[in-house]
């Protein structure tokens, strides 16, 4: 009597529910790579940003013979940017543009 | 002695070959580039060879590494995914083949020079900034001004933009070179304490310990190398949507 058709339908709907109750408790599993991920690519974000910030201020320093003023300004503005590419991240806005959340919407 | 733990970085030369003083040689470096090309050709090809509609073991592989890819550039690229698709995929399999021909014993990690991780980031950064100004025109430039600004800090804004748009191939290329830098550096540091405590009766019942910290760590660093190739794919995705989905 194993095998008669109604006992497989009823074995794979059994399966099914049980898989289903199972994802259901752990919510977390299918999302915990993808934060592993996020959370790896936070320190580098703030490190690089400072870098070009820093890079840029001193390129133009040396263009225009105004050291150190404009390597300063863009520390401080790499470092606002370092930031900001975090909070991006981090909020939804991921890579997008401004500081709101984007509504698809309009 | 093996040396110093930053000796396994070294670039050595196979093939020595100067063309106008430039130095062309084929290196250990390009042997494993192109080993990590064709072992991600094999896995494919010789894993879909039977397409079976039940996979067997084989055929699993591949279709677990298009799927996990696939679904991940879907959720970012949406309807646009299979245009950009074969490039994402790509650079997810030489990123992962380079990390994981690195944990093969006597084998060179490619992806440990930032010369190579910075020249894929940068086609990555540059694929992404052609496809903005190709869809978007002059109008790509819209990117660094975020809607609804007030118009008194736009100059700032669009100057921490600009620095944040630019420090995107660093980030990129710097995360995966520095990561398989340290963990082979790790891996040799703690190689070395046990040739190091070998030398003498007590040494020997000591130096089992960092061999068992280096088996542990060994798994770590498969585990990061394949979350390192999904970090370089997803960024690759996020990057090209960027320079699709631009707002007006």
């Amino acid at each position: 009597m194993q095998n008669t058709p109604e006992d497989l339908g009823r074995r794979i709907r059994d399966a099914q529910e049980k898989q289903a109750r199972q994802e259901g408790q752990n919510p977390a599993d299918g999302s915990s790579k993808e934060n592993t991920a996020s959370a790896l690519r936070l320190a580098t974000d703030l490190v690089a940003a400072l870098f070009v910030g820093g890079f840029l201020g001193y390129g133009l320093d040396r263009w225009l013979g105004t050291k150190p003023w404009f390597m300063v300004v863009f520390l401080f503005l790499g470092f606002a940017a370092g930031f900001m590419s975090i909070y991006k991240s981090q909020t939804g806005a991921a890579s997008g543009i401004g500081f709101k959340p984007t509504d698809k919407k309009d | 002695m093996a040396g110093s733990p930053l000796e396994q970085f070294v670039i050595k030369p196979i093939v020595p070959l100067s063309v106008g003083g430039i130095d062309l040689s084929f290196t250990q470096s390009a042997l494993w580039m192109a080993f990590a090309v064709i072992a991600a050709t094999l896995v494919m090809t010789l894993g879909m060879r039977n397409r079976a509609m039940v996979p067997g073991r084989m055929q699993n592989v591949p279709e677990m590494l298009y799927e996990f890819v696939f679904g991940m550039a879907r959720d970012n690229l949406g309807a646009e995914t299979r245009k950009y698709f074969p490039f994402v995929f790509s650079i997810f399999m030489i990123v992962l083949m380079g990390n994981l021909l690195g944990m093969v014993p006597y084998s060179f990690t490619f992806t440990s020079h930032i010369i190579v991780t910075g020249a894929l980031a940068l086609l990555v950064f540059l694929t992404a900034t052609a496809v903005g100004f190709i869809r978007h025109g002059l109008h790509f430039f819209s990117f660094f001004l975020p809607k609804g600004l007030p118009i008194a800090l736009a100059p700032l804004v669009i100057i921490i933009e600009v620095v944040s748009y630019l420090s995107r191939p660093i980030s990129l290329s710097v995360r995966l070179f520095a990561n398989m830098l340290a963990g082979h550096t790790m891996l040799k540091v703690f190689a070395g304490f046990s040739v190091m405590l070998a030398g003498s009766a007590i040494g020997i019942a000591v130096g089992i310990l960092p061999l068992i910290i280096n088996v542990a760590l060994i798994g770590l660093e498969i585990m990061i190398a394949f979350i390192q190739a999904y970090v370089f794919a997803t960024l690759t995705c996020l990057y090209l949507k960027d320079a699709i989905e631009l707002h007006h």
